[in-house]
């Protein structure tokens, strides 16, 4: 695959935790790929599997989803649900056909700057070997 | 069975039970369809035997609403098979139907045959008795199936690549002319999110990107919910193995929370509850 | 009768294929569907009718009908067009009238570019059936099994190959290249089914409007659109943008059902066919009372794909025999 290739990756991050966290990352000035497109939600329970779905059907190579650890939700419960969401939609996502590295879910508090980036950084180069997702999902072909 | 069946739904209709019964009939051509019994002498229409392929639990959405303006919604009576059960306690617990406003027949069965092969479905069946019902009728039969998950584990085996290559091969003859949904008991969203423009989710266009969409969208939507009852794959006029897609998310929720959807009318999906401190594999 | 060999039809085709997109009766994992074939050797000849008629390769399901695209300061608009000619082969009679029934709508003023370029760019190869299917009637609605009338080229299966009928100057101007032998007699007659369907006339339709007929028949449909998509002569679509890109929108059209829950819905919200009895009714009756008044033609062909289809036999022999004793 072409070595300019920049995956295009959609963040859902946490308004309570993790967007926190990705706030404290750029205070410190700590670096990061800048290819997550980074949408703030108020909980990770908030995000829906099928937006997880939409974000590969519009073009996405990669997404994340990050909360608050369990246990230390905002709203308390919100990322219970979305532990037991994304552990059967992972599951599916990988059965019908993308590669379970493509999508992450994980936990990252609002102290954890350098976590973050580590993560993004980790998370960017992996869906840069898996190589684009555009092509063999997302090309709409015309039947005729 | 079948004057055993024919006598209840007499005795129902000529009481005033029920408004309608819910059952199968012989159609054109060889076929049995569904049938609406609405006054006592019709009742000889109602026929029950391996061609019964149908799940009528769907059909008790329509009945979930008063017939006229100012009365009370119906009471029904309706035939069920041991799978098409599972899919009532299903509607059950999801408060989508009231159980005294339904009179339940409960079917033996010994599988269910298109051109005399006995179906996949029925050959795994584990369950040869409905798990709810008013009146069982029939005696429960001696064999029993097993479901072993083979042809899911096989698609497992297969690498990313190959697992996508494999639907979109079956899904590029989708026509999504939604049948799969229509059929489905628990598909019962009054504006489903593949005809939602505003917000917009799908959008019209029938091509490959958007069948894999609806598919892996709809199957999710089921996860915990899917009581395996197969009507989805049975009117796809493609032949398209969903079958495949549905018994992995039921595999999935068993493996994961030792859940069974439809077991019961009171135990709630899991996807709708959660266990405080709990650590999933993810 | 002109005959020629199998083998050089095949070697014809493959000619054509050159030239053409041959778009043929192909065996997609298990069932016939008509798709574009690189050469005569994909093409599936045991075979009673295709799961989808051609209506999709003039009606596609899914079809760019404008690319509106950012040009610097302005925008440039640009209609797909079709890149080559067409010739499909294999067509059975019923779906050729098909598009003769579909013609009296997009061909009528104002014209369908769209339909009507694929219309003109296209040769259309019959094949007539042995006999007719279990679910077909097309003798009912004035077609027949054999039947040329509506395409360019006919062939029929006789002993020792296919006999060839040119029916129009569009078949002619393909046909020059295939090798024909003038034989003795005619192709075989099909076998047809005896009895007839009644076909209610027009004004029939009416009075049965508001029969309760209609929605104790309803009661087991699904609403779930199969016999819409399937159906031949079913024309129903929507028009929507889309973006593409950041600097383009694509304008969609795609096919659409009235037996959808919301096809009737209009702003604001009211829907004047919110129930099923009421959409599955609306169906029977554009076909055979609001088309034909409208357009001429009946909207149905016989070609029973709906028959075969529905999941709760809704059988539209049936409901035309009980309509007519209705």
């Amino acid at each position: 695959m072409a070595t300019d290739f920049e995956p295009r990756i959609v963040g859902f991050l946490c308004r309570w935790c993790s967007y926190a966290g990705a706030d404290l990352a750029g205070t410190s000035r700590i670096g990061y790929p800048s290819n997550p497109r980074i949408i703030r939600v108020p909980c990770s329970g908030r995000v829906d599997p099928l937006l997880v779905l939409k974000a590969f059907l519009d073009g996405a190579d990669g997404v994340m989803v990050l909360g608050c650890h369990p246990g230390e939700c905002h709203y308390l419960e919100g990322n219970y649900h979305a532990q037991r969401r994304y552990a059967i939609m992972h599951r599916l996502l990988e059965y019908m056909g993308i590669e379970r590295e493509r999508l992450l879910i994980d936990w990252v508090s609002a102290s954890e700057g350098k976590r973050f980036a580590e993560i993004v950084e980790e998370f960017t180069a992996k869906v840069k070997e898996l190589g684009p997702l555009e092509g063999r999902l997302i090309d709409r072909s015309n039947p005729s | 069975m079948i004057d055993q069946i024919r006598a209840k739904a007499r005795e129902l209709l000529e009481s005033g039970q029920v408004s309608c019964v819910i059952g199968y009939e012989e159609g054109t051509r060889g076929r049995v369809r569904p049938a609406f019994i609405y006054k006592p002498e019709d009742v000889d229409r109602l026929v029950w035997n391996e061609r019964c392929i149908h799940n009528l639990v769907v059909y008790l959405r329509q009945f979930a609403r008063p017939l006229k303006r100012g009365e009370e919604p119906p009471r029904v009576a309706i035939l069920v098979k041991p799978c098409d059960s599972r899919s009532l306690n299903v509607l059950l617990q999801e408060k989508q139907v009231e159980r005294e406003r339904v009179y339940v027949i409960g079917l033996a069965c010994e599988g269910m045959r298109v051109d005399g092969q006995l179906q996949e479905r029925c050959q795994r069946c584990e369950d040869r008795i409905p798990l709810v019902y008013d009146l069982l009728v029939g005696e429960k039969p001696q064999t029993v199936g097993h479901e072993d998950y083979a042809d899911v584990e096989e698609l497992e085996r297969m690498s990313p690549r190959e697992r996508l290559d494999f639907w979109l091969r079956e899904l590029d003859r989708c026509i999504l002319c939604y049948a799969c949904r229509q059929a489905c008991p628990a598909c019962y969203c009054s504006e489903c999110v593949a005809e939602q423009l505003d917000p917009l989710w799908m959008g019209i266009a029938i091509d490959l990107p958007r069948k894999w969409f609806f598919h892996t969208m709809r199957a999710y939507h089921l996860a915990g919910r899917c009581a395996g009852c197969n009507a989805c794959e049975q009117v796809c006029p493609m032949d398209i193995p969903l079958s495949l897609i549905y018994r992995k998310l039921v595999k999935e929720v068993e493996t994961l929370f030792s859940y069974k959807a439809g077991l019961d009318a009171e135990t709630p999906s899991p996807l709708a509850t959660f266990e405080k401190g709990e650590e999933l594999p993810l | 009768m002109k005959v020629s060999t199998k083998d050089d039809l095949m070697a014809w085709l493959d000619r054509l294929a050159e030239r053409y997109t041959l778009i043929a009766p192909k065996d997609v994992e298990g069932h016939i569907l008509y798709r574009p074939v690189a050469g005569s050797e994909e093409i599936a000849f045991d075979f009673t009718k295709a799961a989808l008629s051609p209506k999709e390769h003039f009606l596609p399901s899914t079809q760019v009908i404008l690319s509106i695209e950012r040009k610097g300061e302005g925008i440039e608009l640009k209609e797909p067009s079709l890149e080559r000619e067409r010739i499909i082969f294999g067509i059975r009679p019923c779906d050729a009238k098909a598009l003769r029934v579909l013609d009296a709508l997009f061909l009528e003023e104002p014209i369908d570019p769209y339909y009507a370029e694929r219309r003109e760019k296209t040769t259309l190869i019959g094949l007539a059936c042995r006999e007719m299917g279990d679910e077909c009637f097309c003798t009912s609605l004035g077609g027949a099994p054999d039947d040329a009338s509506d395409v360019d080229l006919m062939l029929t299966e006789v002993e020792g190959g296919y006999a060839v009928q040119v029916v129009t100057e569009k078949g002619k101007a393909i046909v020059g290249d295939l090798p024909l032998k003038e034989v003795e007699g005619s192709p075989p007659k099909p076998i047809v089914h005896e009895e007839k369907v009644p076909i209610p006339e027009l004004d029939a339709w009416p009075q049965h409007f508001n029969d309760e007929y209609w929605a104790r028949l309803a009661d087991r449909c699904l609403s779930c659109r199969l016999c819409t998509y399937v159906c031949p002569t079913c024309r129903c679509f929507d028009v929507r943008d889309y973006p593409s890109s950041d600097d383009a929108i694509e304008r969609l059209r795609a096919w659409d059902s009235c037996l959808a829950e919301g096809y009737r819905r209009i702003a604001g919200g009211y829907n004047p066919r919110p129930t099923k009895m009421q959409r599955l009714r609306n169906r029977f009756y554009c076909k055979f009372y609001y088309y034909p008044k409208d357009f001429g033609p009946v909207a149905c062909v016989g070609c029973g794909r709906c028959i075969i289809n529905c999941p709760v036999n809704i059988d539209i022999v049936e409901v035309l025999r009980d309509v007519a004793t209705l």
